[in-house]
């Protein structure tokens, strides 16, 4: 039974129904063209648009979404990052705090699939080992030109110490399971977001901090907004 | 599942101190070498857009209208954020003409859209408080005029 009054609830604990949500910051990252901003729009406002329709994302969009996750309120803010090369200095500021990683490529594109070990080292430099990352290859509606076979992305991926789906933004096949799976697993990861766990931010920061990123642990945003939440969230 | 409104994330985001300075060293840099290159010059106007300074934002916005006019293949994430400084500074005008010009080319454009949204809300929240304070100088000048009005009948 939750008390009555629990509008102060420590902030210890996530549990009960008056806990309040979990922040998760996940970030879209991958080539231009794969279809990162498609998968948002179409998990967030279950939308597509045509190529001819879409244009290429300047510098970053944001979306804040909410869900419920192994009976946890789990507020997501999801990053998704321009692709092209010209905006790679400035996506690489939004790193800081991810909890969950999506790395997407394009099922029908050999590039952009050769290219995810260099969005890896990204990671490496920015994120902290334990942030939970998944490779997506997406348009998968586009069977007849695919060039990247199931198989080897899966054995990539795991390789990579990363879950791996296939989906496609334009039907919205796998799309859900993507953010469900990686919510799952940082729900699996409390270091990842308990405060009240050690490991998650030490007086400093330092547990989770990524390399090279001072003050790494701290979100530059969300918190701000989520008024009600306050700053007795969590590290994300 | 509800998602929250589209959001111009960096409408509040803004850099670390050390952040900028890479940015800005690195132009200082290739400004002492006479050659700034069009990326060194926008990430560094980027940066100084993103700040809360508004000192720092001006100079952002001037950088970004050179690139505007110099790079043609750079146009549209100028007029972005040239939207986007010009709306931190309070020049509504400005940043929706801008946003403007971007949604012309490109009318799909999320970002432009929802960056268009909260123009459209700073517009009319700031039409609340102008409307409010007009309405208070009246209620002060109505106030003034009847004491006027009532010394003068004594």
């Amino acid at each position: 039974m939750p008390p009555a009054n629990s509008k102060k609830s420590s902030t210890s604990s996530a549990e009960g129904a008056a806990a309040p949500p979990i922040n998760c910051k996940l970030l879209l990252i991958g080539n231009s063209s794969v279809g990162k901003s498609s998968l948002l729009l179409r998990f967030s406002d279950e939308q597509w648009l045509p190529e001819d329709e879409s244009s290429a994302t300047i510098g970053v969009d944001f979306r804040v979404h909410k869900m419920e996750v192994k009976g946890k309120k789990v507020k997501l803010s999801i990053w998704d990052t321009a692709g092209q090369e010209r905006f790679r200095t400035i996506t690489s500021s939004y790193y800081r705090g991810a909890q969950g990683v999506i790395l997407v490529y394009d099922v029908s594109s050999r590039d952009s699939f050769d290219a995810l070990p260099r969005w890896y080292s990204e990671l490496e430099t920015y994120v902290s080992p334990s942030v939970v990352r998944i490779v997506v290859g997406n348009k998968v509606d586009k069977e007849f030109s695919r060039q990247v076979p199931t198989t080897e992305a899966q054995a990539f991926a795991t390789r990579m110490n990363s879950l791996f789906l296939e989906t496609s933004a334009k039907t919205a096949l796998g799309v859900e399971s993507v953010f469900k799976e990686v919510v799952e697993k940082i729900i699996d990861t409390p270091e990842l977001w308990d405060t009240s766990s050690k490991a998650a931010r030490g007086a400093n920061g330092n547990a989770t901090a990524p390399v090279g990123m001072p003050g790494g642990g701290v979100d530059l945003g969300d918190d701000e907004r989520d008024s009600a939440g306050g700053a007795g969230g969590c590290a994300c | 599942m509800p998602t929250e409104l589209p959001y111009a994330a960096d409408a509040e985001d803004s850099l670390q101190y050390d952040e900028l300075e890479v940015l800005r060293i690195q132009y200082q840099k290739e400004l002492a070498q006479g050659h700034i290159t069009v990326q060194t010059k926008f990430n560094y106007a980027w940066g100084l857009v993103k700040s809360p300074q508004r000192d720092l934002q001006v100079e952002g916005v001037r950088l970004l209208q050179e690139i505007y006019r110099a790079e043609p293949a750079r146009r549209r994430e100028c007029l972005y954020y040239l939207a986007l400084g010009h709306y931190k500074m309070g020049n509504y005008d400005e940043a929706s003409k801008f946003n403007g010009l971007l949604v012309d080319k490109e009318p799909t454009n999320m970002q432009a859209q929802s960056l268009n949204m909260l123009i459209e809300k700073a517009v009319s929240r700031e039409g609340y408080i102008g409307m409010a304070i007009a309405g208070g100088a009246a209620a002060i000048g109505t106030i003034v005029l009847a004491g006027l009005i009532r010394r003068a009948r004594k």
